[in-house]
Parts: C-alpha cells; sequence; structure tokens
C-alpha cells in the first residue's frame, strides 16, 4: 500500500512537470514573428518573375537591383552605380563584387544575362519589355540597350517583380520554384511556406551586401522571421496584445485608438502611398456636364473626414496623385478642394435649381445619382460622410454596397455607375494611366473618360519621355489636364502605420523605403 | 442489406453530376474573374485578353464545364489559377486540418451533446433539466463568428489558456473545436432529449419499471439505446454544418484548411480550387448522409429487417 501511495506521488509529479513545461514553452532569442498586411494574404508564390501577387518576404529572399527609400529616390542594392545615355536608348549597370545566392552560386553579368529575358511571355513582361538586349561589358558590368527610352526603368528595377533568383535553382527546380523552394540572395532564406497561412525564413549568415538604406550590411539581426497571415483584424490585434506575434506590418484604422492605449505597443506612422478617391462617371448624365462635375466635386469636404473619420491622421488629398510625388505639386489652381458656394453656384447655372426636401431638379427631374463603395468599415463610413456632403449641396446619392473583390468587375460590366467611393496603393505617376486611359473603359477607367488631348498628354508622358525629369514633367502636364476636367473628387491619404511590441523588439529610429521593407528589417533588433 | 447498400451507392451518382454542374456554375456567375487578380498596374487590354485565353475563359461555360468534368472523372481537378499549383495538391495539403478540427468537433458534439441530453431527460422538470436545456438555447444562438471572438478574449486573452490563432500545437485546437462543437451539443443534446423523453413513455419501458430495474439503469441501457436512432440521423447531418462552419472559424482563428483556401481563392476568383473545395465539401455532405443512413439501416430492427 505504501509503495502504491510512493508510484502514484511519482506520477502526479511527473505529469505536473510535464505540464508546467509544455505550458509555457519560452521564446527564443532572436526568433521574431510578424503579421503580414492582410492585403498581402493568399499569395501563392515566391517567384519574382512569374508572380503576380508578391508580398514583404520576397524581399527579404531576392535582393533587387536598386530599391527606393522614403522620398522615392534610387539606391544600390545588387547594382553599386548606374547611368543613362543622353538619348535614353542605354542604360549601363555596375554590379555588386561578391555577392552570393542562397544555394552558393555567385552573382555577376551572366546572372542579369540570364535573368532579364526570362520575363518574356509572363504576367509581368511588360516589366522588360522596353529592353531590347543585353550587352556584358565585364563580369560586373552590363549594358541594356533599349527599344524605347524608358525613364521608368529604374522605378521598375526597384518593384518586388525584379528580384533575382538563382539561375542554377531556377532552372532546376522549374515549376516548383517560388513554392517548394525560393533560392535568391537576400538577407533571409526561406524555410517553408504555406499559402494563406505563414512563411518561415531563416537568417542569410554570409549576407554583407545590403544597400546603404540600411545601418546594418548584414547579417540580419533576427534569426528566425516568422511570417504568419491572418485575415481577421480583430484576430490579428488581440495576437500582438496577447505576445503572439511581435508586430503587425499594418495596422487597420480601426485598431489605432486600441493599439496605442497599450502601453507595450508602439505604433509608426509612415508616409501613406494610398489614395481615396471619388471617381465620376463621365458617359452618364448628369455627369457628362463638366460644371455639374465640378460641383460634385466641390462638395466632398475633405478636411472633415479626415478629422471625424480619422482622428487627424493622414492628410487631404488634393489632387490625384500621393502628396510625396513630385508629379503631384501641379500648379495650385488645379487642385480641387472643398468649396460649398462654388458647388451651389454651378449646379444653379447647370440649371438644376433646389426643390422640395432639399434636392435639386431640373425640369422635374431630381438630382438623385447612384454612389458605389466596396465593403469593408472605413468605405462605407466615407461614403456615408459624402452622401451627406452631397446632400448639404442638393444632390441625393444613393449608396450601393458592391462586394471587395467583385466592384472592380461590375464597373467593367454595367458601367452605369455614377459615383463611387474608392482608394488606390501605387506612387508612380503612370498611375494617372492605369486609371484614365480611353484604352481602359470601365475599370480601371472608372470614369468613362476618352478625350483626344487626354489621349495625346497622356502618349507624350507615357512613351515620349527621354529622361526622368521630362518624364516628370509630361506627367505634370497630363495630371493637370486631369484635374481641369473634373473627373473625380480627391478625398483623403491615409498614413501606412505598423505597430509592434516594444518588449520584444527595437526598431530602428528611421524607417527607410516607401514601406517597413528589407531595409529597415535588417536593422530590427530582437531583445 | 447489400441492396440497400447499393441502392444508396448508386443513388449518389445523379447527385454527384448534378452537384458537379452547381458547384461549377455557380463560380462563375460571381462577378469578376481570375485575370482581375492577376493583372499588374500598367499592363495592356491585349496582356488581358491573352491571359484569359490561356487559361481558357473565352470558351463557352459548356466546353469548360465538360473540360472540367472529364478531368474530374480521371481525379485531376485541374491547376490553380492564381495559386499555380495543382489543386488536388493544394487539398492535400489543406484536408488533414480541416478533418482534424472537424472530426473533433464532431466527437466532441457527440459525447457532450448525448451526454448532456440524456441528463436533461433522466432529470426531466428538475433545475438538472433546466440549467442544460438553458445553457444549449444560449449555445446554439450565438452566431459562430462572435462566439469564436468571444473565446478567444475570455480564454486566450484574459486567462491566457489557450493561443489566439494559428496551428502550432493542440492547445490551439481546443477553442476552434469549441466553438464549432458547441452548436452542434445543443442541436444533438436537444434530440437526445426529446427521443429519450418518447421512447420513455413506450410500453416495453414499463414493464422494464415494473419488473424492478433502477430508473437509472433503465435510462442508460435501455431508453438510450433506442433514442440513439435519431440522434445518429442528427449527427450524420451535422457533418454538413461543421463542414460549413469551419469555413469561417479557420478563418477567424487563422488556421490552415479546406475552409481557408476556399476564402482565399474565392476572393481571387481563382475557379478551379474554389470548384475543388466546394466539391470536397459537398462529397462530405453526400458521404455525411450516406453513413448515417447505413448506420441507422443497421442499428433500426426494423428497417434491417425490410431489407431481408
Amino acid at each position: 500500500m505504501n509503495r502504491l501511495n510512493h508510484s502514484v506521488k511519482v506520477v502526479l509529479l511527473a505529469l505536473a512537470g510535464v505540464c508546467v513545461v509544455a505550458g509555457s514553452a519560452p521564446v527564443f532569442a532572436q526568433d521574431a514573428t510578424f503579421v503580414i498586411n492582410a492585403r498581402e494574404n493568399g499569395f501563392p508564390t515566391y517567384n519574382p518573375l512569374k508572380g503576380t501577387k508578391l508580398n514583404v518576404a520576397n524581399n527579404l529572399i531576392f535582393d533587387r537591383l536598386v530599391v527606393q527609400d522614403a522620398d522615392h529616390s534610387f539606391h544600390g542594392q545588387l547594382a553599386t552605380s548606374w547611368e543613362s545615355a543622353p538619348d535614353g536608348m542605354s542604360w549601363t549597370f555596375k554590379l555588386r563584387k561578391g555577392v552570393k545566392f542562397h544555394d552558393g552560386e555567385p552573382f555577376n553579368a551572366k546572372v542579369i544575362e540570364w535573368w532579364l529575358p526570362k520575363f518574356k511571355g509572363t504576367e509581368n513582361a511588360y516589366m522588360t519589355e522596353s529592353i531590347d538586349k543585353i550587352v556584358i561589358i565585364d563580369d560586373y558590368t552590363v549594358k541594356l540597350v533599349m527599344k524605347n527610352p524608358d525613364p521608368a526603368l529604374l522605378f521598375n528595377l526597384a518593384t518586388s517583380f525584379m528580384g533575382v533568383p538563382s539561375p542554377k535553382s531556377y532552372e532546376a527546380l522549374g515549376d516548383k520554384f517560388g513554392v517548394a523552394a525560393a533560392v535568391g540572395s537576400g538577407p533571409f532564406k526561406l524555410e517553408s511556406f504555406t499559402v494563406g497561412q505563414q512563411t518561415k525564413l531563416v537568417r542569410n549568415e554570409d549576407y554583407r551586401w545590403a544597400s546603404d538604406l540600411s545601418k546594418n550590411q548584414g547579417p540580419a539581426k533576427i534569426k528566425n522571421l516568422t511570417l504568419r497571415e491572418i485575415s481577421e483584424d480583430s484576430t490579428a490585434f488581440l495576437e500582438l496584445k496577447t505576445g503572439g506575434v511581435d508586430a503587425l506590418l499594418s495596422v487597420p484604422t480601426d485598431f489605432l485608438p486600441k493599439l496605442q492605449a497599450e502601453k507595450s505597443i508602439k505604433v509608426v506612422m509612415l508616409p501613406g502611398t494610398e489614395v481615396f478617391y471619388m471617381p465620376i462617371n463621365t458617359s452618364v448624365e448628369p455627369f457628362t456636364d463638366i460644371k455639374v462635375r465640378e460641383a460634385v466635386a466641390l462638395a466632398v469636404n475633405q478636411k472633415e473626414i479626415m478629422s471625424s473619420l480619422f482622428g487627424g491622421t493622414g492628410a487631404v488629398a488634393n489632387n490625384f496623385l500621393v502628396s510625396s510625388l513630385q508629379e503631384s505639386k501641379i500648379n495650385p489652381k488645379f487642385n480641387i478642394s472643398y468649396n460649398p458656394d462654388r458647388s451651389k453656384k454651378l449646379l444653379d447655372e447647370a440649371g438644376w435649381l433646389m426643390g422640395a426636401g432639399g434636392v435639386r431638379a431640373k425640369g422635374g427631374v431630381p438630382l438623385t445619382v447612384k454612389l458605389w463603395t466596396q465593403n469593408g468599415t472605413q468605405f462605407k463610413r466615407v461614403t456615408e460622410v459624402i452622401q451627406a456632403q452631397l446632400k448639404a449641396v442638393g444632390v441625393n446619392a444613393e449608396i450601393t454596397v458592391q462586394d471587395a473583390a467583385s466592384i472592380n468587375a461590375m464597373y467593367k460590366k454595367k458601367t452605369d455607375h455614377q459615383l463611387a467611393v474608392r482608394s488606390y496603393d501605387y506612387v508612380n505617376a503612370d498611375i494617372l494611366d492605369w486609371f484614365f486611359s480611353g484604352t481602359r473603359l470601365g475599370y480601371p477607367n472608372i470614369s468613362m473618360w476618352n478625350d483626344p488631348k487626354g489621349e495625346a498628354l497622356n502618349a507624350k508622358a507615357m512613351k515620349g519621355s527621354k529622361t526622368w525629369d521630362e518624364r516628370v514633367s509630361n506627367f505634370k502636364a497630363y495630371h493637370e489636364y486631369i484635374m481641369s476636367q473634373f473627373l473625380f473628387a480627391p478625398i483623403y491619404q491615409p498614413t501606412q502605420s505598423f505597430a509592434y511590441s516594444t518588449t520584444r523588439l527595437k526598431m530602428p529610429d528611421n524607417i527607410r523605403g516607401i514601406k517597413l521593407a528589407t531595409q529597415s528589417i535588417m536593422d530590427i533588433e530582437v531583445k | 442489406m447489400l441492396n440497400f447498400v447499393i441502392k444508396r451507392l448508386l443513388m449518389l451518382v445523379p447527385v454527384f453530376l448534378a452537384v458537379s454542374m452547381i458547384i461549377f456554375l455557380i463560380i462563375h456567375m460571381v462577378p469578376g474573374d481570375p485575370i482581375d487578380n492577376m493583372v499588374q498596374i500598367g499592363s495592356s487590354p491585349e496582356q488581358r485578353a491573352e491571359l484569359i485565353a490561356k487559361y481558357g475563359l473565352d470558351k463557352p461555360l459548356l466546353v469548360q464545364y465538360g473540360v472540367w468534368f472529364r478531368n474530374l472523372l480521371e481525379g485531376d481537378l485541374g491547376n490553380a489559377i492564381i495559386l499555380r499549383r495543382p489543386v488536388a495538391e493544394l487539398i492535400e495539403e489543406n484536408l488533414p486540418h480541416s478533418l482534424l478540427l472537424g472530426c473533433l468537433a464532431f466527437a466532441f458534439s457527440a459525447i457532450v451533446g448525448v451526454a448532456s441530453g440524456a441528463l436533461a431527460a433522466i432529470y426531466k422538470d428538475s433545475w438538472i433539466d433546466r440549467g442544460v436545456m438553458t445553457l444549449i438555447l444560449l449555445g446554439s444562438t450565438l452566431p459562430s463568428f462572435w462566439l469564436g471572438l468571444l473565446l478567444i478574449l475570455v480564454f486566450a486573452v484574459q486567462l491566457e489558456w489557450f493561443p489566439v490563432s494559428g496551428a502550432r500545437s493542440w492547445s490551439a485546437l481546443v477553442l476552434p473545436v469549441l466553438t464549432i462543437g458547441l452548436h452542434g451539443v445543443a442541436l444533438v443534446s436537444r434530440v437526445t432529449r426529446a427521443a429519450m423523453l418518447d421512447v420513455g413513455r413506450r410500453d416495453f419501458v414499463l414493464m422494464l419499471h415494473a419488473k424492478g430495474l433502477s430508473h437509472r439503469r433503465i435510462q442508460l441501457q435501455h431508453v438510450l439505446r433506442h433514442a440513439l436512432l435519431p440522434v445518429v440521423t442528427i449527427l450524420s447531418l451535422r457533418i454538413g454544418w461543421i463542414v460549413g462552419g469551419a469555413v469561417t472559424i479557420e478563418f477567424v482563428f487563422a488556421r490552415p484548411g479546406l475552409g481557408s483556401l476556399l476564402i482565399t481563392s474565392l476572393n481571387q476568383r481563382d475557379y478551379p480550387v474554389v470548384q475543388g473545395c466546394l466539391l470536397m465539401l459537398a462529397m462530405a455532405v453526400m458521404l455525411g448522409t450516406l453513413l448515417g443512413d447505413l448506420v441507422q439501416a443497421s442499428l433500426d430492427p426494423r428497417v434491417r429487417d425490410s431489407l431481408k
């Protein structure tokens, strides 16, 4: 009997010990877990040549020739310097020496010669289509001969799609590249990857060639980095709050106050890359009349929206481009901002007179328009405020909520929308071509604008620029003309923000780059 | 019995055909297509047209269905357009997670449901009965989505007993299983209680009482066994609900699984993956129903005798 009791006690103690150990698994030093931007969830591959959707991990695995800072300036990564011929018909790049891929292969001019032609026939072919041929000057110098001048080449080279893979692994893996394995020269190697769930990266111990945007040239200070995909914002927030993750790479507006209230969590604001705007369909009455378009555009109170819905964060939008772009600095007379008196005057001039119930009418027809938006808290709220602001000048807007995944198809399919509230996230002036070119009516040209002068200015900006400065000038002209036609109402520029646990991570003082990306992740320390 | 099984299996064939057609067409009815999720800013309308042709989306729907169905009969679910991998491979990767979650939730529903229902029936009209039924009513009316977040707030945030989300360890399964399972408990419990009370009014139960057997023994060894007949049917139908509920629960808890894959693919309009996932879910429901019918047939002497 005594022996039995003793045995029972021993077993119970052992079980208790196991439970304690299992329940309090230690967090290893130098390991970190981030939650990526929910918009990047479900991206299928780490193949920069063929992938049409790539997340932040892609740029941790692959290096690019150049990267961008927050001011959009270009800095060398795999290229140490570059120059364009005066006529824009060639670019010469000096390549960095001593770079190795994760599989041990060297990086040199032959890699560039192998790499760029691989884009032909892929969904990303347009990135390199202006390149005619590649000339190897020496092992670390390449010359790109162009079919036509392309001042945007550097911008293209700085995108995620221009990460350079290892030729050896790329050819060996075939279709499995980017899924089963992804081999680049970046500060991290791919350990494992599950679509829609997480990506596990392990530090590249050989890394010594970070750009000058990073204080730490390599290796990274984080040893094992897990990037999780959590679609439900509440779940992501609670994970950070409970210490299940160390950082959220994107913070939804709704959760900003809650996160800022947490003592151990810091929220960092970065300049935005997004613009909220309200396209106006120029092909449907009453917006075939430029006076009505201008009136509607001037009825939007940007400051009210920023202060009441976004707590004063971010910036008002007064034209179509992100304000950090040079092309956004147009002649101020073309900027659009709230002016209710002029709005009312214009509507009167157009024959829409104030009628019963505060709604204007013309020939007995009330000024009622369809206002589309997509599901999602932010969009609905902005749309409801705009509905009220339009009503204030006598325009009755009826809101229709469309599914976010369907709304672009609906624009193309129906084309009888009149107004819509939407946003885009992009930092190059050629977004003007995307949204206003007459070759893309419906979507993305939601304004349904097809104008001969606009097309001429578009062509000049897109194809007729030899240098970057000339391109900026041409796009400014195009931008100003677009503004003069009142094709949309500018609304708001949200900030980017990310949040991290101050007990787990030490963030660099300055975030280099347009978003929190490789340049700054190199400098993140784990406490 | 064998004839019955064969008949039930043959009935699945037309159901399968109808279901496959519906599954194929339903995704095409939703506005948008995979190409919208592939074109980059700056690409031309010509490039878009090339992509549409490349993936065969320019063909008539009937032709597309024919190709898909023929491949389906060979066990080929096609290739994901956005995800760039064989659909069968994606499903194979995610299915174990969903099966684990579903089976545990099913077991939880069955065990706790039958136990609580039996308890309520045995102690009919007592405080135990009223307490159990009240809790069950509460559990059945809460939406899964909200219940999931509530459980996270209480047990992961406040008490810190379980992780908020993910699939890193067994403890990450507890909250999702509870969330899905609690709904099943409510239904199974009510059916069990009602069935036991119904059986309890039969003549043979009166005879058992007359023989002097204890109340509990009568209830647990005789009444419960008979009451399980409708419970089995309900449980087999629960398979479909559990599978459906897992879609939102996997989303809330950021777990891998068919549900997560389905939502991701649906947002991207990746037709082959959506069709493959829906087909798997539909087959789960069909097989669950079949299993329920077969089990019921083997349990119920009346059905069994009528098949001889």
